[in-house]
């Protein structure tokens, strides 16, 4: 039986389809390349990259400048790598990312499921929040966190961070739990949940893939913020960010480029692991609507 | 089990009035059906009732006890929602256990209990399945059966039955009737749908506007609805409403409609149309009234036969369904499939009025009560 239509596979699809590929290719290298220009510079010593040229392969394997920015570089008068200034953004991000994770969870159930009088102008007022430019609350944020003993303090950092990511977070949980249907809170109130006991059984549970997003979110801007970093942190309460840019700026002799790319790679590395294992829910939870019951 | 009464109650939304004073009253027991169209304020009645709403004036018991201001889960009820409701990270088993456990029920009830309930509503063997891996039917049930494990003084049904197919509709309604008269407990359940309402209620409540435009059995509402609204709700296909002219004969009062030719027919209260002699009313007959001739009913004291035109024919099987006008109102006759009626030719109706009722065509108050 010959009547089953064929799949007709003319030339022309096949070059239109080798076009494409060559096409999506080109765009994937230029992505990579500078992340591939920054490994590959990493693992050469400062001669070679004198003498080569960006792209070109390191002659051996040399690990000395990763060892280097890690524990022995020297950012302004210490020089002990990134090392401590890794685990200090540790010490403000995984704190930070909690506290506004949860609070961002808290409001968005209220504004979504306990409205109260005035709590869509709470709602938009917290909007404001978003757009409100770093640049503008460096000033009073400074003398709060004087006022409130903290400045120069990780516990300083981690509040200036809460403060600023709880609008995003909260407006993140609110969409979401929008799409849970009430019923589903009055019939555990009829139940006789209470408040807490609602959200902690009902709500938490179906939440997981907008706390991914959020989490990713938070963890990303948090990690990866400067500003704050250089304007409420102590000497040795100094996030990752900013002791990259002093160790770049410090310079004794001539300019280490492989320390250099090998620290900002470092720098970088926790929010490219976290986007890897968690990129999949990231993408599933933002396009998450409704959940259905 | 206990009895209902709301008092008076008012809801206001800022300026809008959505309850304009609600007096309903029920004995424990009963099923009281509060029906309307979509927007009458049937479901923010019964969100107050369960507490999840709070009421701008007047008063809610339940049995002796004034719960107008107690928090839902004090007031002892459970309720069905129409869209089912059920908690999507528990499984079956959780869910119908979750009120008792928020009641701190100790775990041992907590399981005889689910059993009991499961076996009641068959679904044994779903409990340890999640809300999404079950159809629609058996949503429901598990919604039912979340509200039955924890023996409420009363329950509440928010149009259960409206996201289910036609078929398991009605299998549902007459389960939920089954359990009613097994149970006996109070229930009041919303719906917009008349049949349900005719099939389920003790009682029925046909609301409007935020009012109550008539309480009574489903007889009553049927055989004797207060105004044009009522009658054209309630019953499927509706009341029909024929423009009829009084007039006076022999001393007492009859109505005189258009049919192929003028025909005269006797109304049951003919002193109620006094006051409105030589004036236009509606006559509302049922359809099941205007049928094909029946020889056992000729003679009889408001048996008159007409001729009517026929626009249209809808055979239903068990009966057809002759569309006729009268001036400009349609008119349905609910006729035996076997009647030769024809779209286009006129044919002999036989008009029953011996339970018509009579409507003041501007207000649309029956005149005969």
């Amino acid at each position: 039986m010959s009547n089953v239509a064929k799949r007709q596979t003319s030339t022309l699809d096949k070059v239109l389809r080798i076009a494409l590929y060559v096409c999506l290719l080109g765009m994937a290298a230029v992505y990579l390349a500078p992340f591939l220009v920054m490994l590959l510079t990493s693992l050469k010593d400062v001669e070679e990259i004198r003498s080569g040229t960006l792209l070109s392969l390191p002659s051996s394997l040399n690990f000395d400048a990763w060892s280097k920015a890690w524990s022995g570089a020297c950012t302004g008068s210490q020089c002990e790598g990134m090392a401590p200034y890794f685990f200090n953004s540790f010490q403000i991000v995984i704190p930070a990312v909690a506290i506004s994770t949860l609070l961002g969870a808290l409001n968005g159930y209220v504004i979504s499921h306990w409205k109260f009088k005035g709590s869509d102008v709470f709602f938009a007022a917290l909007l404001v929040g978003c757009f409100i430019p770093f640049q503008v609350i460096l000033l009073p944020m400074a003398r709060t966190l004087g006022w409130l003993g903290i400045a120069n303090t990780t516990t300083g950092l981690v509040m200036v961070h809460v403060v600023y990511g709880v609008a995003f977070t909260t407006l993140f949980f609110r969409n979401f739990y929008q799409s849970i249907p009430v019923e589903l809170v009055k019939a555990a109130r009829l139940d006789g949940a209470g408040f807490f006991t609602i959200f902690y059984r009902i709500i938490l549970p179906v939440s997981t893939p907008i706390i991914v997003v959020t989490v990713i979110w938070q963890f990303t801007q948090i990690w990866n913020d400067f500003l704050f970093g250089v304007a409420f942190s102590g000497f040795d309460t100094q996030p990752v960010t900013v002791a990259l840019n002093n160790l770049v700026n410090t310079s004794f002799g001539g300019k280490e480029y492989n320390v250099d790319m090998a620290a900002a790679i470092i720098a970088a590395l926790p929010t490219l692991v976290v986007y890897i294992l968690a990129g999949k829910y990231f993408v599933r939870g933002l396009t998450a609507g409704a959940v259905k019951g | 089990m206990a009895s209902l009464t709301i008092d008076n109650v008012k809801k206001r939304y800022g300026q809008t009035e959505i309850l304009k004073g609600i007096n309903i009253s029920i004995e424990a027991g009963e099923f009281l059906i509060l029906v309307g169209p979509s927007g009458c304020g049937k479901s923010t009645l019964m969100n107050s009732i369960a507490g999840l709403e709070d009421v701008s004036e007047g008063r809610i018991l339940i049995g002796d006890n004034d719960v107008t201001y107690a928090s839902p889960k004090d007031r002892d009820i459970a309720m069905v929602f129409q869209s089912y409701a059920l908690y999507p990270n528990m499984t079956v088993a959780e869910n119908i256990s979750f009120g008792l456990e928020m009641r701190k029920v100790p775990k041992e009830e907590r399981e005889a209990e689910v059993e009991r309930v499961a076996e009641m509503l068959q679904i044994g063997h779903l409990l340890k399945r999640k809300p999404a891996q079950l159809s629609g039917g058996q949503r429901q049930r598990v919604a039912m059966g979340r509200a039955l494990a924890r023996r409420p003084k009363m329950y509440l049904f928010d149009e259960p039955l409206s996201n289910l197919d036609a078929k398991l509709r009605v299998e549902m309604r007459t389960e939920i009737k089954k359990l009613h008269q097994k149970l006996g407990t109070t229930i009041v359940y919303v719906t917009h749908d008349q049949i349900e309402a005719m099939t389920l209620a003790d009682r029925i409540a046909v609301m409007k506007d935020g009012e109550v435009q008539q309480l009574g059995t489903p007889q009553e509402i049927y055989d004797n609805p207060t105004n044009l609204f009522v009658a054209g709700f309630m019953g499927s296909p509706a009341m029909n409403f024929i423009p009829a002219k009084v007039v006076e004969q022999n001393g007492s009062y009859a109505l005189e409609l258009q049919a192929a030719t003028p025909t005269i027919v006797p109304f049951p209260k003919p002193d109620s149309l006094k006051a409105h002699v030589g004036k236009e009313i509606l006559l509302g007959l049922r359809p099941e009234m205007i049928t094909e001739p029946q020889p056992h009913k000729e003679g009889k004291e408001f048996v008159v036969t007409a001729d009517i035109d026929v626009e249209v024919t809808e055979p239903m099987g068990a009966d057809t369904m002759v569309l006729t006008r009268i001036q400009s109102a349609e008119v349905n006759c609910r006729c035996n499939p076997a009647y030769p009626a024809r779209a286009g030719e006129a044919i002999a109706m036989m008009f029953d009025t011996s339970k018509a009722v009579a409507f003041d065509k501007d207000n649309g108050q029956r005149i005969d009560n």
